[in-house]
């Protein structure tokens, strides 16, 4: 304990007496427009990274935080130019270097881990070429480690790390050798029983080649039980540097690629997005820069996926004493994983400080919404306008509604053994997507499905609207099985069961009309005439709080958010008991996400609606269900009340995607 | 920027210079109603979009306006010259330009400008009623194989290989060649609809296939809507776009492979006034009397650079990989 405290007080220290890596001053990026209009995309922005530090920029799309981040590597895009303000990197004013200068401090002294792990790679290139390509390109060193100043003051604390020589990297031909001699050592010193075992687990696991050094083998030696001297004696017959081949693994091992010798000869599309992922952090670290620069890193990937390869950042960075600047659009991300956040909004900074401080006192009216909003620090189901006692006449309607719900069947949508294969190109099994999958959706109540990508809770989804067939097992609506539906039957089931899905930009066809595209279910099922139609689709649009104006409007000039409240009133146009949301969410900033929600809520307060809702995030889940279903590899795990869940997992797998969701820890208060 | 600082009492222990605890001034960081719509910003379709765009590119205006006068020139050709195309007299054969006939006489000693202002109107009916056409039969075999797949598709795409093979020009001569004695100007048409229509059925086929592909056709048939209705109203107005760009394009080249055909004689009888079949005929005198095959050339490359001009002025304006965004 006392000694993480020392480093702690150490670092401080350090970082006090060397000055900020980067210093940012009023920053200010223009755009210029089509039509000459100059758009300040980042306006009097200042921040400081110290070294060996984890910062965080957080704000929503838009504001400006990628931009500022991109200004400090010289990538701005398009037309984006720096157009005041400084940025000094280790005293170096970047805002007046040429941009063969920035060549030369990219990657040396600069690294990024771009936001897409699919396109940032070259798909002709196998993986290897590429980490090959980063550390060719700067004139690597690859037998020798090139610590930071920082992290070599460090670890001088515990280990007197002499010459250069002590950076040498562990080359593959020796390692057999190195882990004998290892053994053979143990033993004489006397080391023996499961002080020996582990030892020697440590020793297989840690030494990789090219990329465990001299001195860290001997330290290991010396902390396993053996003498100084024999230890150093070892270390220096071993460990004599690495060739290309086993530094491109040993950067690969580092960034958490298993077996990553085999791995550097694939191409990128063997991998998922989170090996590329981490093939990214290999690359952008292969030159041992002082900033990296992690621009949303982990936002395409899992949660469970994003946590660990933050963990493993974290511990890379920290022992390399690589500064990170991290760039997200998730406050609780940011509050776990740096020690000082700045939030930015509209292009501006509009608060920042330490962390922990920042969330639980936020000041400036932003940031206070954003805390009130971030659905991985709600501790629980949002509290609808009505459940406030706002609206005191439809919470009577909804009792009513409930009365006549009663009578009915207490079950709206029934799931029972429901099964669905694939037939897989060139495989002569078929892949089960969903593998025996039961569970009912009570009436005017929220399910949620949550799982990862890839558990089949999407097919479940599509299959409870009729747009897959079940291979086997049946999706029942109001007793009725779905399977037989047909001409009218169908149509009226497609009446009442109605879906919201993930991707806002996709769902509503490009030529229409928002009033078209609201209209279209209306028309569909012959439903009134123009002018009631037209004010239905106005009373709906009111509903999902749009003005009447984007009625002549098209999906391309709206936002995500906006897009997702049309598909929603789209979805309302037939008055339904059940809507299917197919990730609705997912893809919308935090505060509209938080927007979209109450809406959601609301709505099911308002008209006694039942809702299917498929999701990956468990914090969202928390926010509006009331009972979970969570899918693994198609089958199901568990099922229980959100409480339960929450409360008392019972699963493994549960668990681990709660412990995922970030900030989830946090000890938050509004003040 | 240090006078706005603020700093809190509760820091545990003094941050590091430059990162004290900030917070702005709330005057100079208003906040916005979350995701509020722009309702000044005026309203735009696809189609209004790609004409707000076309009206500003200076490529559209010129080519625009000389379509337009094509287009007069085709429908009013009597408007420009009171000479009769075939009224032709060998006492006038190579005579030089003179008042009332300002690019002089052919060989045969006809008006050479009358020549020109009549070719207008069959070189531009040939390349419309061309176009037309292979639009039509295109987009329909290719909408048919992109939307239904399967069988169907594979049988229509082999077709469409199989008269990818033929070289165009080939299998025109081949099939004029058959019909020497007609003298419609349809025979012409008819070719080249049926060796053209193939690029537009491959376009058609990978417009209808990706928008058959996006999500607002699920989104449909979840409420409600038939395959045929989604065909219809949502697949088929979606990849309009790429094939209004190829139909505007190749009305060009259409234009010219009638030139060429009559040319080689195998297209329009002699009997019609062409722009082809005058630069054929120039071939003999080309050597003493330049300019006779200089004006009917001029007049086909105009008129055809006018056509490629518009294609790529419509191409920008609805490009569809800049609308996705």
């Amino acid at each position: 304990m006392s000694k993480v405290m020392n480093t702690a007080n150490n670092l401080e220290a350090l970082q006090r007496e060397q000055g900020p890596l980067l210093e940012v001053k009023n920053l200010q990026v223009d755009f210029t427009t089509d039509s000459n209009r100059v758009v300040h995309a980042v306006r009097d922005a200042s921040f400081s990274v110290y070294p060996g530090q984890w910062v965080a920029i957080v704000g929503e799309s838009g504001s400006g935080k990628s931009t500022s981040a991109m200004a400090v590597l010289g990538l701005l895009a398009g037309t984006g130019h720096v157009s005041g303000g400084s940025i000094k990197l280790d005293g170096q004013e970047l805002t007046e270097l040429k941009p063969k200068d920035f060549d030369k401090l990219r990657g040396s002294k600069m690294g990024l881990v771009p936001q897409d792990p699919m396109s940032n790679l070259n798909p002709v290139w196998r993986i290897g070429t590429q980490v090959k390509e980063a550390l060719v390109a700067n004139g690597m060193d690859i037998s020798h480690e090139k610590r930071s100043k920082l992290a070599t003051a460090l670890a001088g604390g515990e280990v007197a790390v002499k010459s250069a020589d002590d950076e040498l990297f562990i080359s593959s031909a020796e390692r057999p050798a190195l882990m004998e001699a290892a053994k053979s050592g143990l033993q004489k010193a006397g080391v023996d029983g499961e002080r020996f075992e582990a030892a020697m687990q440590h020793f297989e696991q840690e030494w990789d080649a090219g990329s465990q050094t001299r001195w860290r083998v001997a330290d290991d030696l010396i902390q396993a039980g053996m003498g100084d001297d024999e230890a150093w004696a070892i270390a220096k017959q071993y460990v004599t540097g690495s060739n290309m081949e086993d530094r491109i693994a040993g950067l690969l091992s580092e960034a958490g690629l298993p077996d990553a010798a085999t791995r550097a000869r694939q191409f990128p599309h063997e991998f998922s997005g989170g090996m590329r992922q981490r093939a990214l952090i290999a690359i952008g670290l292969a030159c041992r820069p002082d900033l990296l620069i992690a621009d949303e890193p982990t936002s395409a990937l899992d949660v469970t996926v994003q946590k660990r390869i933050l963990d493993h950042l974290h511990n890379l960075t920290d022992s390399l004493g690589t500064a990170v600047l991290f760039i997200t659009h998730d406050l609780g991300l940011a509050a776990e994983r740096a020690q000082h956040i700045v939030v930015m909004y509209k292009g501006q900074v509009v608060e920042s400080g330490p962390s922990l401080e920042v969330l639980q006192h936020p000041q400036h009216p932003y940031t206070k919404r954003l805390v009130a909003a971030a659905p991985s620090l709600a501790s629980q189901r949002i509290i609808s306008a009505q459940k406030q006692g706002l609206d005191a006449e439809s919470l009577k309607e909804h009792h009513t509604k409930d009365d006549a719900a009663l009578e009915r069947s207490e079950h709206i949508i029934t799931v029972d053994h429901l099964t669905k294969e694939f037939k897989l190109p060139r495989r002569k099994e078929m892949f089960k997507a969903v593998d025996d999958v039961s569970f009912s959706l009570k009436r005017g109540t929220t399910l949620a499905i949550v799982g990862e990508s890839g558990s089949g809770k999407s097919t479940v989804a599509n299959m409870v609207l009729k747009l897959l067939e079940p291979s086997a097992g049946t999706v029942t609506y109001e007793g009725k099985n779905i399977a037989g539906f047909k001409g009218k039957e169908l149509l009226d089931f497609r009446r009442h069961v109605q879906p919201v899905f993930q991707n806002p930009y996709g769902s509503l066809d490009p030529m229409y009309s928002i009033y078209r595209s609201i209209e279209e279910p209306l028309r569909i099922h012959g439903i009134g005439d123009t002018k009631s139609r037209r004010k239905r689709v106005r009373e709906l649009l009111d509903m999902v709080n749009m003005p009447e104006s984007v009625m002549g409007r098209y999906p391309n000039e709206l936002s995500g958010g906006q897009r997702q409240r049309i598909a929603i009133a789209r979805a309302m146009a037939l008055n339904p008991d059940v809507i299917v949301c197919d990730e609705a969410v997912s893809a919308l900033d935090v505060l509209v996400q938080d927007q979209v929600l109450r809406l959601l809520n609301d709505l099911q307060a308002e008209q006694g609606l039942s809702y299917l809702f498929i999701t990956h995030d468990l914090a969202v889940v928390r926010q509006i269900a009331d009972e979970v279903v969570v899918m693994q590899h198609g089958k199901l795990v568990e099922h229980a009340t959100t409480d339960e869940v929450f409360e008392h997992p019972k699963m493994k797998y549960t668990q681990d995607l709660l412990d995922a969701i970030p900030g989830g820890k946090l000890q938050l208060g509004l003040d | 920027m240090s006078d706005d600082m603020t700093m809190t009492s509760q820091s545990a222990h003094t941050a590091l210079p430059g990162q004290e605890r900030y917070v702005a001034p709330i005057e100079e960081t208003p906040l916005h109603e979350v995701d509020s719509v722009d309702e000044a910003a005026p309203a735009a379709s696809m189609w209004a979009d790609a004409w707000r765009t076309l009206r500003k590119n200076p490529l559209f205006i010129i080519s625009g306006i000389m379509i337009l006068a094509v287009v007069f020139v085709a429908l009013f050709p009597q408007v420009l010259t009171n000479q009769d195309p075939n009224y032709c007299t060998l006492d006038n054969s190579l005579e030089p330009a003179r008042a009332g006939h300002p690019f002089g006489f052919n060989l045969q000693g006809c008006d050479i400008y009358a020549r020109v202002i009549y070719g207008t109107r069959t070189s531009l009916s040939v390349g419309v009623l061309a176009t037309v056409l292979v639009v039509l039969i295109g987009s329909l075999i290719g909408a048919l194989a992109g939307f239904f797949g399967g069988w169907i598709d594979a049988v229509l795409s082999r077709l469409t290989d199989i008269f990818l093979a033929l070289p165009i020009l080939l299998g025109a001569i081949v099939v004029l060649q058959m019909f020497r004695t007609s003298t419609s100007i349809w025979k012409v048409v008819l070719v080249m609809a049926l060796f053209g229509w193939v690029s537009t059925a491959r376009i058609a086929r990978g417009a209808v296939m990706e928008s058959k592909n996006l999500e607002f056709n699920t989104a449909s048939t979840a409420l409600g809507s038939t395959p045929t209705r989604n065909l219809f109203r949502h697949i088929i107005p979606n990849s309009l776009a790429p094939i209004i760009v190829v139909g505007t394009t190749s009305l060009g080249t259409y234009i010219v492979l009638e030139a060429t055909l009559s040319f080689l004689g195998v297209g329009l009888p002699s009997s019609t006034v062409s722009w082809g079949g005058d630069i054929s005929d120039a071939q003999s005198v080309l050597t003493t009397d330049p300019m006779v095959l200089f004006y009917p050339s001029a007049a086909l490359a105009i008129t055809v650079l006018a056509f490629i001009m518009m294609g790529d002025a419509v191409k920008d304006a609805l490009d569809p990989k800049s609308r996705t965004a």
